[in-house]
């Protein structure tokens, strides 16, 4: 009966439905209208974020091209107190250039046969660093803008000394601790790479070999990405292990 | 006309619907307001007769229809091709029936104690009534069950699909929809005994 009873309640409940015309036009046109302000909703987001993903991408583009990326993810890196890495991979340099950096053309402190394309490295020269040397050109603008390089990075002072000693007064001793003294303070700094590359030739030019193939090998391993990377291994061809 | 001849044009016909179909999933996907447009008129009706029986409720049915279309260009990125059109707008409406079943159920007992109750005109009043009474009860019974009884009980037996059908729709193994089912008239005969309908 019960069975019955429930047939009869579903076939009520199946029959009972009036679909009314106006209901369902009214919500065909709720449903469009909500359509409707979701696109416009959305393309007004669109408006509002392209512009700004445009503006995040090219101050991106022009920070890594420049170089400025690098100072200040530095300079954020030392306001947050993150204490930046000290392996040797941590960091690949990328082509990179202080604001507007002297040109130095410095002799080739290599013997022949042991650097075979060296250069001299940017430096961030302020007027009272630069030697009185006359390949040296120093220009106005130049010495001001690394001038404020260095306000922003105390370490730079350090790294002018040791490049004095190394490429014009050709002092390896002195370079070497140098060199030391600036990779102390910045292990992760703008021209760790240099540094690093720079106290390699000191201690080739020291006779300290086994040091100086300890300090090549990661160039010519890559760690550093292309970067001296021929360089240091033609050096390591020629010093005897 | 020749069998083969008949077949070739069927085979065709088919093709085309094939093809007029997935080209307006495309325009669904890309929530064009023309393609949801037809959709609506080609199966509101469907969508909103298994929405009042499942809430039992007009106000909640046509809230749950305007929920299914709106969200159908987001949902139909998710539509395979593998059932038809109708039973995937079935399933969103399972999809977004929870809440409406709670608010279909508030309405009905404020309604209830108000005692306000719409009895349209009929031809036959008493038989009215009696339909009208028996309705009401199924599916103020259908409140106390569970919500996958409920969406069950209303596909295989108010809208009579297959229970691979409603399985399909509910997303569940058939065996699990029958057993929900089971439960369902289970429950829904003791309820109507309780009530002391004759």
């Amino acid at each position: 009966m019960s069975k019955d009873l429930l047939a009869e309640a579903i076939r009520a409940l199946r029959d009972s439905e009036q679909t009314s015309e106006f209901e369902a036009r009214a919500t065909r046109t709720r449903v469009l209208t909500g359509l409707h302000q979701t696109r416009v909703r959305r393309r007004t987001r669109l408006a509002f974020l392209l512009p700004l993903a445009a503006s995040f991408v090219a101050v991106s583009a022009w920070g890594a091209a420049s170089g400025q990326a690098r100072l200040v993810l530095d300079k954020l890196e030392r306001f947050v107190g993150v204490t930046p890495s000290t392996t040797i991979g941590a960091r690949v340099p990328a082509p990179r250039r202080l604001a507007a950096p002297p040109v130095l053309s410095a002799p080739s402190p290599e013997p022949a046969g042991l650097a075979p394309s060296q250069k001299a490295e940017p430096l961030p020269a302020t007027p009272t660093a630069v030697p009185a040397a006359s390949s040296v050109r120093v220009t106005s603008s130049a010495s001001s803008s690394s001038g404020r390089a260095e306000r922003a990075d105390p370490t730079l002072a350090l790294y002018r000394v040791a490049h004095a000693a190394h490429f014009v007064d050709r002092d390896p001793a002195r370079a070497l601790a140098a060199w030391d003294a600036y990779l102390a303070a910045a292990p992760s700094g703008a021209f760790a790479p240099e540094a690093r590359y720079n106290r390699a030739l000191s201690l080739v030019r020291l006779g300290r070999k086994q040091e100086a193939r300890n300090a090549l090998e990661p160039f010519a391993n890559g760690a550093y990405g292309g970067y001296r990377r021929a360089e240091a291994s033609a050096l390591l061809e020629h010093i005897e292990p | 006309m020749t069998i083969v001849g008949l077949t070739m044009v069927t085979e065709q016909a088919l093709a085309n619907d094939v093809e007029l179909a997935d080209e307006l999933v495309l325009r669904l996907q890309r929530a064009e307001p023309a393609a949801v447009a037809e959709v609506y008129d080609a199966h509101h009706a469907a969508v909103r007769a298994f929405a009042k029986r499942l809430l039992g409720d007009a106000a909640s049915a046509e809230d749950l229809v305007h929920e299914v279309f709106v969200s159908l260009p987001a949902a139909v990125r998710k539509f395979r091709g593998d059932s038809a059109l109708r039973t995937f707008l079935i399933s969103i409406a399972v999809n977004h029936a929870r809440h409406h079943v709670r608010a279909a159920q508030r309405r009905r007992r404020a309604l209830s104690a108000y005692g306000e109750t719409k009895s349209p005109e009929s031809s036959d009043p008493e038989r009215e009534a009696r339909r009208r009474e028996l309705a009401e009860l199924l599916t103020r019974a259908l409140d106390t069950l569970p919500i996958d009884q409920r969406v069950a009980f209303v596909l295989c037996e108010v809208e009579e699909r297959s229970s691979r059908e409603a399985a399909q729709i509910v997303g569940a193994p058939e065996a699990t929809l029958r057993t929900r089912l089971f439960h369902a008239k289970k429950k829904l005969r003791l309820a109507l005994e309780t009530e002391g309908v004759r």
